[in-house]
């Protein structure tokens, strides 16, 4: 039997929170992909680049979650964790996120729809997560779609 | 040749990237992509959960694939050019895959001094099924 999605927090703006950036969060999830590009993980070539400092990888921005928030979102929409796929993800930039650095994120529910997937009835929730930095300057917006096993 | 300097006026439409292959997938890579991203979801784990889950056991994040597949950008086009990269999860990755991650430059365009190109990329599975299917926009410096 298919189990509702609380449609309600569409629009549902989930509290700010702040991330800062570690050196060695940068690297680890480098190394954890096993992308040793040097402009990750070398600290002289960081400095000697464009950017003064070493940058992150583009999907490094997926390290900046919130637990409490995470698991806030699911209790509204009423599913277990063990229901939920990652179906998109986009990351778009304006800037680079480097160590040291202290963001803002923003999170909001865009959208909840169902349709029938390959294994049966499914729901998509679509939110963006927009990263400011201290000037407020948009550095990166993510988006992403997650699925539900209804 | 790796990390090589990409030009835009280099960069011809239907350029194919240098495929990247990853794998095969341990489920130590797994454990430590948890670790390292933050993303504990047990599927990625626990085999036992993941059954329970109706998953026939556990695969890779795929923020993982994603990951692979923006390196497979910038080992072309170079660290810091990715102005935007989405991508869907099409298939699972499972345990003792072997992901390769493709792409191709669709198209070219110059405005603000600044060169974009457009790329769609793929990852395949051992079997040529596609695992990840999406899209980058990467800015690259002209030959001046």
């Amino acid at each position: 039997m298919a189990i509702p999605v609380n449609k309600a927090i569409v629009g549902k703006e989930y509290p700010p929170y702040t991330v800062t950036v570690e050196r060695g969060r940068i690297k680890d999830f480098a190394r954890a992909i096993g992308d040793l590009n040097p402009f990750y993980l070398d600290d002289e070539v960081g400095r000697c680049s464009a950017w003064g400092d070493i940058i992150a990888p583009p999907t490094f921005a997926t390290t900046f979650r919130d637990e409490s928030r995470s698991a806030a979102m699911l209790a509204d929409l009423g599913v277990d964790i063990s229901r939920v796929l990652h179906g998109e993800q986009e990351f778009e930039f304006h800037g680079q996120l480097q160590p040291g650095q202290t963001y803002l994120c923003r999170t909001k529910v865009l959208d909840i729809y169902e349709k029938a997937g390959r294994s049966g009835p499914m729901a998509f929730i679509v939110r963006e997560t927009a990263v400011t930095d201290r000037d407020n300057e948009i550095v990166a917006t993510m988006r992403h779609i997650t699925v539900v096993r209804l | 040749m790796k990390y090589a300097r990409v030009y835009f006026d280099d960069v011809t439409v239907g350029d194919e990237l240098p495929p990247l292959v990853k794998g095969p997938i341990k489920q130590i890579q797994l454990t430590r992509y948890a670790g390292a991203s933050g993303d504990f979801n047990p599927i990625h784990q626990d085999d036992e959960f993941a059954n329970a889950a109706g998953m026939g056991g556990v695969f890779a994040h795929g923020m993982l694939s994603m990951g692979f597949v923006a390196q497979a950008v910038t080992d072309w086009s170079g660290a810091g050019t990715v102005r935007k990269i989405s991508v869907r999860f099409a298939a699972l990755v499972r345990l003792k895959d072997v992901v390769t991650c493709k792409g191709r430059v669709l198209g070219k365009s110059s405005r603000n001094g600044e060169g974009a190109c457009e790329l769609e990329i793929w990852a395949e599975n051992q079997r040529g099924e596609h695992v990840v299917i999406g899209k980058a926009t990467v800015v690259l410096p002209p030959r001046t």
